[in-house]
């Protein structure tokens, strides 16, 4: 914070001055900032959720005070005018805006329509708006796809064609709001290349929120650290980054390359960084070629990694059998998401799902719990086929989770969104209630029974929808990208409440997720889904030592694998899949 | 779900045509039906029309399953026609089926009758004619073209873009309603199986009330993606696209206006 304050103002182009903002219903969102960007500057700002985050991206750009109300004391200066002060149209020219969910800030017909949108209302003249358009999208890499409907195109393409958008307007200062949140690896990959290209050639000031530390270490020039609202650690990436356990404290997750860098620099004694090392430069040969020489050297020493549990064995009962799974989306033309699938799971098992958008595995899940009709092939749910059974009595076998819980709720209370499924199956009331009470205390919501779900945050809403799917006591759990839209604290709040399920009640569970780290802290069997087909199925071991197949679909394995690979000639077990177990292998002092 | 009728990028005679020549399609097409056609030999006037239409569904290279499922949507209510038209016409004379006599506002609602039966047919291939129209400028004109037509217009910019941004939350709307129903759906929430009448009382609550709740949210998302392009600015936007009327244009409204005379001509004389 000091070394901000110090900084030089004369080309600061963002300056918070002891800004706090309160929203009308009360909640005090920010306080006491005391921030400066400079000119050109990439600045990732961290924090948990309802850190204030989202709060500062609309206060940048005039969002707040002329959508979301609130009392604002304090100063801000955007590109050397108050958003405050001027009609949003003005400050959308000095400072453009990204946000989360690329499906709603594309309205157009075209990707060059969308693109010409924001100058065209300036009234810029026509030459120069195509000018704008072209350059915009050279930037994104979207060149050629001018003509296409922005609905049809992937994830990452879209947010790559809203933030064309927003570069056409020429803004100054660019405000990221998560935008890689919502895209599945591809897509986040694609978008944080787009901004490698936009910080290396413009000089355009951007200030990003996100959870992602990964993939954000080597893009910032300054880091700041939210915590309900205050800027609680703020400087360059090694001096935040260097800050581990102070960055788990408030719920930020650290760069894996860092974390495990400072931490056998810390094991061995060694200095954190040479002269003229970055960490923001650290890749994963760097990080595993000075572990190796640590460990060489005997400055640090393996530790066992305790035993992982044991997959159940295959004598246990199929509970889903898919054999010769076809399945054609009509359409015009019909699209083939499924190309012959065939595959077992046994009761008992911790599988995950792992695939790009687009590979088949939430048509797979849908076949599997009745909600699309297989056009060949079988499915088979403890037993039976699944096209004889109804959708009640589906749904007392297998239970899914999705990813958006504000798709199914609707009643008054916590407590009546859980009986509304017991209802739809006849249960009689006094046992309903019962379940109601466990399903809630499963979950933690015990105390929220009569509180209106949309009162409930994001990620209790999420448990709240687990909840209601547990009260009907499936065999099988699915869970539908359970990490989606939470921070580093509550990242695995569902994968732990399905391997409680499944550990205490010796029941199923399946995770569809784009997240590599959750699957190898909790399936023990990885499927991977590529173009309609299985690519892949084994342990996590055994896929995620399939590079090359991964990488074909776009998939890489979690970097602390990807580092005990690299180690293996010196003892370090390849069964090491996480940061804590890369962590608690390289703890060791001689 | 796809949404049945959205712009389909192709390069057709009829998506090549400007937006005004389809817009006045639409407009001769809603003058016809407008005319009273209510007797069974008024039919190959409304067929000669629906004749004109097909050729333009044709001639855009639009699937014959669009068309099926425009049929599907409007099947229910032409049965409906049909049978409440057939029960309660009251100059009905020729009795199809009879329940009984059960006389109300001066017709035997207990008889189906020929004649009421033809005017719930006439009245469904009207509805059929008027509904086979706008799809066709939908599906062949983008909402860039639409834009631009109507900034030709001069119409306030609002009414634009509210018409056109209608257009692309149906398809929103239609992804929301799937990802609900199928939501419910996990939760032995069986609509599919469920009788009309109890799908009406029970059914749509859970699926309305999220659906409303959503597009609140989305439409404040929505206000925000639009503000922050500078679309509260004062004055026209840069016109992006300019349109021109070709000699293929003139041509196919003389045709429109020719077939509208002939289908005047023909009501009159039958």
């Amino acid at each position: 914070m000091s070394g901000m304050n110090e900084m030089k103002n004369t080309d600061a182009i963002v300056k918070l001055h002891e800004v706090t903002f309160t929203y009308e219903g009360g909640v005090v969102a920010l306080r006491d900032l005391n921030l400066t960007v400079r000119r050109g500057e990439f600045v990732v700002v961290l924090g948990a959720n309802g850190a204030g985050k989202s709060t500062l991206c609309y206060l940048l750009s005039g969002i707040i005070p002329h959508i979301y109300g609130g009392r604002r004391t304090g100063e801000v200066q955007v590109a050397g005018r108050d958003p405050w002060d001027d009609p949003i149209y003005i400050t959308a020219q000095r400072c453009g805006v990204l946000l989360q969910d690329p499906e709603i800030q594309l309205f157009m017909p075209t990707v060059r329509a969308e693109v010409a949108f924001g100058p065209a209302n300036l009234q810029v003249p026509r030459e120069e708006i195509e000018r704008r358009v072209a350059e915009a999208l050279a930037l994104v890499r979207l060149e050629g796809l001018e003509d296409r409907n922005p609905r049809d195109l992937s994830g990452g393409q879209k947010q790559r064609a809203a933030l064309a958008a927003v570069l056409a307007m020429h803004p100054q200062v660019l405000v990221l709001d998560e935008p890689t949140s919502q895209l599945d690896p591809l897509g986040r990959w694609e978008v944080v290349q787009a901004l490698h290209r936009l910080k290396a050639s413009r000089d355009l000031t951007i200030i990003m929120t996100t959870h992602e530390t990964d993939e954000v270490m080597d893009l910032a020039d300054q880091v700041w650290v939210l915590e309900e609202g205050r800027c609680v650690l703020a400087g360059t990436p090694e001096e935040v980054f260097a800050q581990p356990e102070r960055l788990e404290a408030v719920g930020v997750k650290p760069p894996t390359l860092a974390h495990v860098w400072i931490h056998i620099a810390r094991q061995s004694g060694a200095p954190i960084l040479g002269d003229g090392q970055r960490l923001r430069d650290l890749d994963v040969a760097q990080v595993a070629q000075q572990a190796a020489t640590l460990l060489r050297q005997g400055r640090i020493r393996p530790r066992p990694l305790p035993d992982s549990v044991q997959p159940p064995s295959p004598a246990r009962p199929a509970v889903i059998e898919v054999q010769d799974l076809v399945y054609r989306y009509p359409g015009y033309p019909p699209v083939t998401a499924l190309k012959g699938v065939s595959l077992t799971v046994r009761e008992g098992e911790f599988v995950g799902i792992i695939g790009q958008n687009g590979s088949g595995k939430s048509t797979l899940v849908k076949c599997i719990v009745g909600l699309l009709r297989p056009t060949a092939g079988q499915v088979r749910v403890l037993g039976e086929e699944v096209r004889r059974l109804s959708v009640g009595q589906l749904a007392r076998r297998v239970g899914l989770v999705l990813q958006n819980p504000d798709y199914q709720l609707f009643t008054i209370s916590s407590r009546e969104e859980i009986l509304f499924g017991l209802r739809n199956l006849g249960i009689p009331r006094e046992e309903a209630e019962i379940r109601v009470q466990e399903a809630l205390r499963w979950v933690g919501l015990e105390t929220e029974a009569e509180i209106f779900p949309f009162r409930l945050s994001f990620g209790d809403r999420r448990k709240l929808a687990v909840a209601a799917t547990l009260a009907l006591d499936p065999q099988i759990l699915i869970l539908d990208e359970p990490t989606t839209a939470q921070d580093h604290r509550g990242r695995y709040q569902l994968a732990e409440l399905a391997r409680r399920f499944r550990e205490e009640k010796g029941r199923t569970v399946i995770m569809i997720t784009h997240d590599m780290e959750l699957v190898a802290r909790y399936a023990e069997r990885v499927i991977v889904m590529w173009d309609g087909q299985i690519l892949l199925d084994g342990t996590p071991e055994e896929v995620f030592g399939q590079t090359e197949l991964l990488h074909r679909s776009f998939l890489r394995p979690p970097i602390a694998h990807e580092i005990a690979r690299q180690l293996a000639a010196f003892g370090i077990p390849q069964r090491v899949l996480t940061t804590q177990d890369l962590l608690t292998v390289l703890g060791g002092w001689p | 779900m796809n949404v049945p009728f959205r712009y389909i990028q192709r390069q057709t005679i009829v998506h090549r045509l400007h937006p005004f020549t389809k817009m006045i399609y639409v407009l001769l097409t809603l003058l016809l039906i407008l005319i009273p056609l209510y007797d069974i030999r008024h039919l190959p006037v409304l067929l000669i029309w629906l004749g004109l239409s097909a050729a333009l569904w044709a001639a855009a290279r639009i699937e014959v399953g669009r068309f099926a499922a425009l049929l599907k949507i409007l099947a229910g209510t032409f049965i409906f026609l049909m049978l409440a038209q057939g029960f309660t016409y009251r100059h009905g004379k020729t009795v199809l089926i009879k329940f009984g006599d059960l006389h109300f506002g001066g017709s035997n609602v207990g008889e189906l009758t020929l004649e009421g039966v033809q005017l719930g047919f006439m009245l469904s291939v009207r509805i059929l004619t008027a509904a086979s129209s706008l799809p066709l400028l939908v599906m062949t004109t983008s909402n860039a073209e639409l834009m631009a037509a109507m900034n030709q217009l001069r119409l306030p910019k609002v009414m634009t873009f509210m018409f056109v941004s209608a257009l692309s939350f149906t398809s929103l709307i239609f992804e929301m309603w799937n990802n609900i129903v199928d939501a419910q759906k996990l939760r032995a929430f069986d609509i599919d199986r469920m009788e009309p009448i109890t799908r009406l009382r029970r059914a749509y609550v859970p699926i309305i009330t999220p659906l409303i709740l959503l597009l609140f949210r989305k439409a404040n998302d929505f206000q925000i993606a639009l503000e922050t392009k500078g679309f509260g600015s004062p004055g026209r936007p840069t016109e992006i696209q300019t349109l021109q009327m070709k000699p293929i244009d003139f041509l196919a409204i003389g045709i429109f206006v020719a077939v509208f005379i002939l289908c005047n001509l023909l009501r009159f004389r039958l």
